[in-house]
């Protein structure tokens, strides 16, 4: 069996066995919960990682994506719209934005455009928050009723595997490539005929549209949202560390750093306040300096007893 | 004489004071080796940039097979037919060489390979065509100079250009390696590619090129024959370091 | 207007820190927060008066800042940008969360008859602290010159920043120079959250506003140069009394926002590096 068939053997136990829990599971809630979690927060670091680690355009400013599902969500669903037309249109809503900041901020390259993204995520927040006529300013919007959680699971897992999938399957196709040659030097993607901005602008937007929808689900999960919740910069962290902790710019990795931070949270979130951001930080660094790869970094180093890239193990300068 | 392939008219580049490229007209023919020879800091390396669209000039036009490429974005040069080598080479460092060939054949010229499976398949023929398949799963920054020069010249190659710009391919190989990239160059001509290569190494020059143009201080000073130029009293004297006017 | 001094003196230390080592200090917005918090637990714990606490906090932090250059940040300054951007991030979550686990999020402000004063000039009631707040904005600016023009150690550091490569070569300590003045960057940083704590309550969060502004006010600047700074801050404080008369109060930090937004797509080169490249060409 080779390397390939193994993986996808593998993913399909996984799926598997995430499509029993629900019928086999002892305290089923409470594992249904915490699965949920980090199946939602899965989804949403693979569809960072497509802009982030893909092509390597760090945003600092995600959360705005997630807000604009929630609240498109709340908002048709308080008017009596269906799911059915109120989730896409979250989703539709989060990509149309993210072409509107996306068209001018990419005119910005790396660690500019992070800064940039920065400002865009406060600024949505702010509207948000001030906008009080539509989105109820900073005392939030609360939905009326929520699907069972077996269906808000379900559609948790459906999301998650349909990111996993689409990540997976932009790894190796022509996109993939071209992402992957922007993340390394987008000059030299240039000249070998790579349309660089049209390139990041699409992944943007797929990103946004997947996390328009992950807004929605958390929305009906929560059956709350506020300013300060969906479109805080808290969320637009997370964003950035699960991927990083797991391995920034695979497959995988999002998914892995989505248990990690999940059970952290679950963890230093109960003992004492920001312990768990605390924490965060001291990762996020440990991770930069030493496997900048992440988790699946460590695994691989492990695996071939091989040192780390030469390039990240020197101490250069310049 | 048939139209040229390749054709720049008035073509000039400021860097704030410093005129860069000042008015150069260059015809390149189809299926020539067209040196461009000058001393350091002559622009050619800028007319490079201009004729590729990775900068754009402050005046003139670049006409490629016919068409207006002035003023467009590198990417649509590329996909057009005009591919170039960077000086300094830019590999994409943790990709392996398979990897940053495949993407100069996903992308470039139409028609393009159907999927990944044929895209590694042009890849590996554009490697091999460079000697340099045997280092395919290597990851690209654990190639030496000569190996990270052959990749600039596979990479550009697997995009399926009609014009190939070269800039400085041969610096810093030692003389074997430099008469393989030579006889590399002559395959690849051999093949229909039109080809520009910038060059300082005269010897070379003289070997491979159909025809010569020497820039000086951003402007053309002189255009013909290897034996012409070369021995031309303007290009001599740039060459010697004595102020030219 | 008067806040522009604030704005500057907020700003200094990450064109330092770029100039030189060509990162951006993302963590900034900690070291601002951590300089007022210093000053308000100096103040509440040691009845040290406000004024006086830089003269503890710059050194403190300078020494801060050149031993984070030397043990974190010098390992990621040969990789892509993005990772010392990471890295500069988590610096500035471990910076904030800390100060939330040691001070609690509760609103602290600093309250002397100093910060209350007033004086009238020319017929306007003008705040005694913002006075202050703008002559020391003005005073550092005039500090850093004199010490990058007139000082073995700022010559070295200008023409590391210009270009590392041949101030090497003519036996500048590069390694060195860089933990100088990441120090000096972070003693700025400090110095510029202590002069904040005057004029602001604030909580571990306090920061993330103002250092955007920062990057604004950097970035119309052009990034690298100390009068560029002054400059930048000058015209976003102008920004900013010009638009809230146009907008509610509490979109006034928007202003900031679009017009970080705006200068770093219509002038990535900022208004110094324009008018430089205009003046050339
Ligand atoms: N991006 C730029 N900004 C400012 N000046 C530039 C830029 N690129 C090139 N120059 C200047 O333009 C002139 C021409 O440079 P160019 O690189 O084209 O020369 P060249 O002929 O390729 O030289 P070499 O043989 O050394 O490669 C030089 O004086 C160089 O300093
Ligand atoms: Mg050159």
């Amino acid at each position: 069996m080779d390397r390939r068939t193994a993986s996808l053997a593998a993913c399909g136990v996984a799926l598997a066995a995430a499509i029993a829990v629900p019928f086999v599971a002892s305290r089923a809630e409470y594992v249904l919960d915490v699965l949920f979690l980090v199946f939602l927060y899965g989804a949403m670091a693979t569809a960072w990682n497509l802009l982030g680690g893909f092509a390597g355009q760090v945003s600092f400013g995600h959360a705005a994506f997630l807000g604009i599902g929630a609240y498109t969500t709340a908002i048709l669903t308080q008017l009596g719209i269906s799911l059915w037309i109120a989730v896409p249109a979250g989703a539709l809503l989060a990509g149309a934005f993210s072409l509107v900041i996306g068209i001018p901020a990419f005119r910005l390259r790396g660690p500019y455009f992070s800064i940039a993204t920065i400002g865009i995520g406060e600024a949505t927040r702010l509207i948000a928050l001030n906008w009080t006529s539509l989105t109820g300013g900073a005392s939030g919007l609360t939905l009326a009723t929520a699907p069972p959680l077996i269906v808000q699971y379900f559609a948790a897992l459906a999301l998650c595997v349909v990111s996993v999938a689409l990540a997976a399957w932009i790894k190796v196709s022509r996109f993939g490539y071209a992402l992957a040659a922007i993340r390394q030097d987008p000059d030299a993607a240039e000249t070998l005929g790579v349309a660089t901005t049209v390139a990041k602008t699409q992944a943007l937007f797929l990103s946004a549209c997947l996390l328009g929808v992950a807004g929605s689900i958390y929305a009906l999960h929560y059956l709350f949202i506020s300013p300060d919740s969906v479109f805080g910069f808290g969320t637009s962290i997370g964003l950035v560390i699960m991927p990083i902790i797991g391995g920034l710019g695979t497959v995988t990795g999002p998914l892995l750093g989505a248990v990690v931070y999940t059970f952290i949270r679950e963890q230093l979130a109960a003992t004492l306040a920001n312990a768990d951001l605390l924490a965060f930080g001291l990762l996020l660094i440990a991770i930069v300096v030493f496997e900048p790869r992440g988790i699946l970094g460590i695994i691989d180093r492990v695996r071939s007893g091989k040192k780390p890239p030469p390039e990240i193990a020197a101490v250069g300068d310049g | 004489m048939a139209e040229p392939i390749l054709s720049c008219r008035g073509l000039t580049k400021r860097f704030g004071g410093l005129l860069a490229v000042n008015r150069v007209d260059l015809d390149v023919e189809q299926g020539e080796i067209l040196g461009l020879i000058g001393p350091n800091g002559a622009g050619k390396s800028t007319l490079f940039r201009l004729i590729a669209g990775i900068m754009h000039p402050n005046a003139g036009t670049v006409t490629f097979g016919g068409h207006r490429i002035t003023n467009r974005p590198a990417h649509d040069v590329c996909v057009a037919g005009v591919a170039a080598t960077h000086q300094i080479v830019r590999p994409f460092r943790d990709m392996t060489v398979l990897d940053n060939v495949v993407v100069g054949a996903f992308f470039g010229r139409r028609p393009r390979p159907h999927g990944p499976a044929a895209a590694r398949e042009a890849a590996l023929a554009a490697l091999r065509f460079c000697g340099l398949e045997g280092r395919a799963h290597s990851d690209a920054r654990t190639l030496n100079l000569s190996g990270q020069k052959r990749l600039e010249i596979a990479r550009a190659l697997a995009t399926r250009p009609e014009v190939l710009l070269l800039d400085e391919v041969l610096a810093g190989l030692n003389p074997t390696e430099t008469d393989q990239t030579l006889e590399l160059v002559r395959t690849i001509r051999s093949h229909g590619t039109t080809i520009v290569m910038v060059e300082h190494n005269l010897r070379a020059v003289r070997g491979v090129c159909s025809r010569i143009v020497a820039l000086v201080n951003g402007s053309k000073i002189a255009e013909g024959s290897p034996e012409a130029v070369l021995n031309d009293e303007a290009v001599v004297s740039a060459y010697l370091g004595t102020t030219h006017a | 207007m008067l806040v522009a001094g604030l704005y500057a003196a907020m700003s200094y230390g990450l064109a330092l820190i770029y100039g030189v080592l060509k990162i951006i200090n993302l963590a900034n917005a900690g070291f601002l927060m951590l300089g007022a918090y210093v000053t308000w637990w100096l103040f509440t714990a040691f009845h040290v008066h406000p004024l006086l606490a830089p003269l503890a906090i710059v050194p403190l932090f300078f020494l801060f800042g050149s031993a984070l250059e030397r043990t974190l940040v010098r390992r990621v300054l040969g990789a892509e940008p993005i990772i010392s951007l990471l890295l500069l991030f988590g610096v500035w979550l471990v910076l904030q969360n800390l100060a939330y686990v040691i001070w609690t999020g509760d609103t602290r402000s600093i309250d002397t008859p100093f910060i209350d004063a007033t004086v009238s000039v020319a017929g306007m009631q003008l705040a005694v602290p913002r006075l202050y707040v703008f002559a020391m904005g003005v005073l550092v600016l005039v500090g850093l010159q004199l010490f990058l023009t007139r000082t073995y150690l700022g010559r070295a550091i200008r023409a590391t920043a210009q270009d590392r490569d041949a101030a090497r070569l003519v036996g500048v300590d590069v390694e060195r120079v860089n933990g100088i003045a990441f120090g000096i960057g972070i003693a700025l940083a400090g110095f510029g959250g202590s002069l904040l704590s005057l004029l602001f309550s604030f909580t571990p969060d306090f920061g993330r506003t103002l250092s955007l502004k920062s990057f604004c006010i950097v970035v119309l600047g052009g990034l690298d140069s100390i009068v560029g700074v002054a400059f930048g801050a000058l015209s976003l404080s102008l920004a900013e009394a010009f638009g809230v008369r146009y907008m509610p109060a509490s979109l006034q930090n928007l202003i900031s926002f679009v017009v970080l937004v705006v200068v770093l797509i219509v002038l990535p080169k900022g208004i110094v590096g324009t008018l430089r490249a205009l003046r050339r060409g």
